[in-house]
């Protein structure tokens, strides 16, 4: 085993991982990165629907390696595994992670999401607090996420559009289906502001990276043209150039090892073909692992120093686990009511709606109240076809089969389209709502999975029900048909965020303000682990951009020592 | 598209108890004494009944190509034989149509209508309904993935609903770089 010592060790190369990744190696530091899946290359990916979106093969295997889950049964939490209910909570892990296969509808958070304890107060069951950091401090990396990973779009002065040190996005919007222009005029009709989605998918060329050329797969997809903005295209590629980057994939992170208190020196990593242990030295380690799994990592971590886990000295380690309040919905655009736009255009494939309404995300209403809202992304169904055409497939609780079926698919594929909503808002944080080492379960390594623990607050609900509403008159006013929403508190595995809160204060967080632990000083947490509120928007923007400000902070460190 | 998979209701998380239940129940006796023969030979025992189900599921006078033409019965063998397919779902696979077996005899040689009422019969069980429903899948992926997995043959499926799948296809089954 070679003892070579890495300036900086970063585990998982998704989002944050490859943003820490490229600043240190553009700064000069020789860098590892870890990463337990495999790399599947830009002209190495396909649209292949069975592979990517109906089998685990860019995820594990739910009998190697699992989480389980509690649910209250008759009183008592019952931790049931993954490998029972299906119910995967891997996202995605590939070189480059779920960054690969996101549909990349993003948004900065609000101002006032950094300070949603002082701006609305404290709700009864929550455990919000403000952030040690304000939207100032991130604005610049917001900007930089901009330009560096390629985000797409058009500004427009809205009063809870955030502001930005730059005027305009340098890449249009990605094109647009003319379902928008019926869409638009639905909104204004109602009162509503669309405004257009910004989409880390590159509308014109950038480097190596090609165009979108809308293929109709986006999200669940690698791009084959290098236009999605994934920390593998944007990042990882531009980091390796640099000749200080040793991308290590099928690598898996069993634990970190620390003989000291204060520092970690290695991690124990496991080659995920041979089986073979190594230890991979470093003089600083970055854990990139998506939230729910960085909390596991550092709670598999513990030794004598950290009997508790590592840096967690705060008992805070795991808990206010975030997800994304709210829930979906969806109308028909039949062909023989269709407003204002041709069928045909309609069903052209491939081109985006790119929209969304931020009209609710701060609510100051005199019958309805003063609360925080959240956001909305509207779309097309997701065209997979397998999936769209297993969907419904019941009538009178019977399964529909034989002639009926072929009628009924036919139609549905032919003579309408569904247009879909996306709704966005905070998941409180709460005492039931974490990830802790499972006592009994392990994974194929032998180290214990992640229990989670996923209850919703009913604030959550209540906000996410009060945005479909308009939704689903928005749809209506567009003369869909057969409209519906589902709002729960059923977390969405692949927004996931908290953890390891960062704060001002070693007692009640796990890291500092910039998402140092506070307990070992070389050991730092760069994905969404670090946010004690998640806002109401999807996650990635705010990852990108924080792991560009801890990592600016990391070369600052490095360069004083 | 960012918040697809969020519809997994906790609803399904005892599948598994609930997919084994008919064995459990010593529905289908005898399975015990083959459960060391090679799946391939297992397989081969409820082919037959397989395909005839399939078959009257997608039928040939349909406006979807039928379930003959997409050769789906080798489909469904290859795609639960590879390693990305869930071994508990293989298991009922071969489980539920050994039920179906147990429970009509005679099901290869009935008639279209006779079949209808002997699988509309195994509906009303939920361990039916839920193997009827994964046959319904099974086929679909077949018929509607790219042809390289066999089934979808000349993009018939895809030609049927007027809809492709997305550039660049795939070269190999199952990501295999």
């Amino acid at each position: 085993m070679k003892s070579y010592t890495y300036d900086v060790v970063i585990i998982g190369s998704g989002a944050s991982g490859g943003a820490v990744a490229y600043t240190l190696c553009k700064a000069g530091y020789k860098v590892a990165v870890l990463e337990k899946g495999r790399l599947i290359r830009r002209d190495e990916f396909s649209k292949d629907e069975l592979a990517y979106a109906r089998r685990d093969l860019v995820t594990p295997n739910l009998f190697d390696e699992y989480h389980t889950i509690e649910k209250k049964v008759e009183g008592t939490w019952e931790a049931i595994p993954t490998y029972e209910s299906g119910w995967s909570f891997w996202n995605g892990n590939i070189v480059g992670g779920s960054s690969n296969l996101m549909s990349g509808m993003l948004h900065r958070l609000h101002p006032d999401d950094f300070r949603l304890q002082s701006k609305y107060g404290d709700i009864k069951g929550a455990n919000i607090v403000d952030w040690p950091i304000s939207y100032e401090e991130l604005e610049p990396y917001y900007a930089l996420t901009e330009e560096l990973v390629g985000i797409s779009g058009h500004y427009e002065k809205h009063p809870y559009e955030p502001p930005r040190s730059t005027a305009n996005f340098t890449q249009k919007p990605t094109k647009e289906n003319a379902v928008v222009n019926l869409l638009d005029k639905s909104c204004k009709a109602l009162g509503f502001t669309p405004l257009v989605t910004p989409r880390a998918v590159l509308s014109s060329d950038k480097g190596d990276r090609k165009a979108c050329y809308y293929s109709n797969f986006c999200g669940s997809y690698g791009c084959s043209s290098g236009a999605k903005g994934s920390s593998r295209e944007a990042l990882l590629k531009p980091a390796l150039a640099t000749g200080n980057l040793t991308l290590l994939s099928n690598t898996h992170v069993k634990y970190l090892h620390s003989s000291k208190k204060d520092e970690v020196d290695y991690a124990v990593v496991v080659d995920t073909i041979t089986g073979k242990e190594q230890k991979i030295k470093g003089n600083l380690f970055v854990v990139a692992a998506q939230a729910h799994e960085s909390a596991r990592l550092l709670l598999n971590s513990a030794n004598n120093h950290h009997p508790n886990g590592l840096g967690n000295s705060s008992g805070e380690l795991g808990k206010n686990l975030l997800f994304s309040g709210g829930g979906s919905g969806q109308g028909e655009l039949h062909k023989e009511d269709l407003k204002d736009i041709k069928f045909e255009d309609l069903m052209t494939t491939g081109l985006f709606v790119n929209r969304s309404v931020l009209d609710w995300y701060f609510i100051d209403h005199w019958w309805d109240g003063k609360f925080k809202g959240g956001s909305v992304e509207f779309m097309f169904e997701h065209q997979n076809i397998i999936s769209r055409a297993r969907k419904n497939g019941y009538e009178d609780g019977k399964l529909v089969w034989g002639k009926a079926l072929g009628d009924r698919l036919v139609k549905r594929f032919t003579e309408h389209k569904s247009i879909r909503f996306e709704i966005f808002n905070d998941w409180l944080p709460n005492d039931n709502c974490f990830v802790a080492l499972d006592k009994t379960h392990k994974d194929k390594y032998g180290m214990p999975v992640g229990k989670l623990r996923l209850e919703g607050h009913p604030q959550d609900v209540k906000v996410g029900k009060y945005i479909a509403k308009k939704c689903e008159a928005i749809l209506e006013e567009m003369g869909a048909k057969n409209i519906y929403s589902a709002v729960s508190s059923v977390a969405a595995q692949n927004l996931v965020a908290g953890g390891c809160r960062f704060g001002d204060d070693p007692k009640t967080s796990v890291l500092n303000k910039y998402c140092q632990s506070h307990d070992v000083p070389n050991l730092f947490v760069a994905d969404a682990s670090f946010m004690p509120t998640g806002g109401s928007v999807a996650y990635t923007w705010t990852i990108y951009a924080n792991a560009f400000r801890v990592a600016d902070h990391i070369v600052k460190k490095l360069k004083m020592s | 598209m960012i918040k697809q998979n969020k519809m997994k209701e906790y609803a399904t998380m005892k599948r598994r108890k609930f997919l084994l239940f008919g064995s459990m129940l010593g529905l289908s006796t005898g399975l015990k004494a083959k459960a060391y023969t090679p799946f391939e030979k297992e397989f081969h025992s409820v082919e037959p009944i397989i395909q005839h189900v399939q078959e009257h599921l997608f039928p040939l006078d349909s406006k979807i190509p039928s379930a003959k033409l997409m050769r789906a019965t080798a489909f469904l063998f290859e795609t639960i034989k590879h390693k990305s397919f869930d071994k508990d779902i293989r298991a009922f696979v071969i489980e539920g149509a050994k039920e179906l077996q147990i429970r009509e005899k005679n099901f290869i040689s009935m008639t279209v209508q006779e079949k209808e009422k002997a699988l509309r019969a195994y509906e009303e069980t939920n361990y039916g309904s839920n193997w009827l429903s994964r046959m319904m899948t099974l086929t679909m992926e077949g018929m509607f993935s790219d042809p390289i997995y066999g089934s979808n043959v000349n993009e018939a499926g895809w030609k049927a609903l007027n809809t492709f799948g997305g550039q660049p296809r795939p070269r190999t089954r199952y990501i295999e770089l």
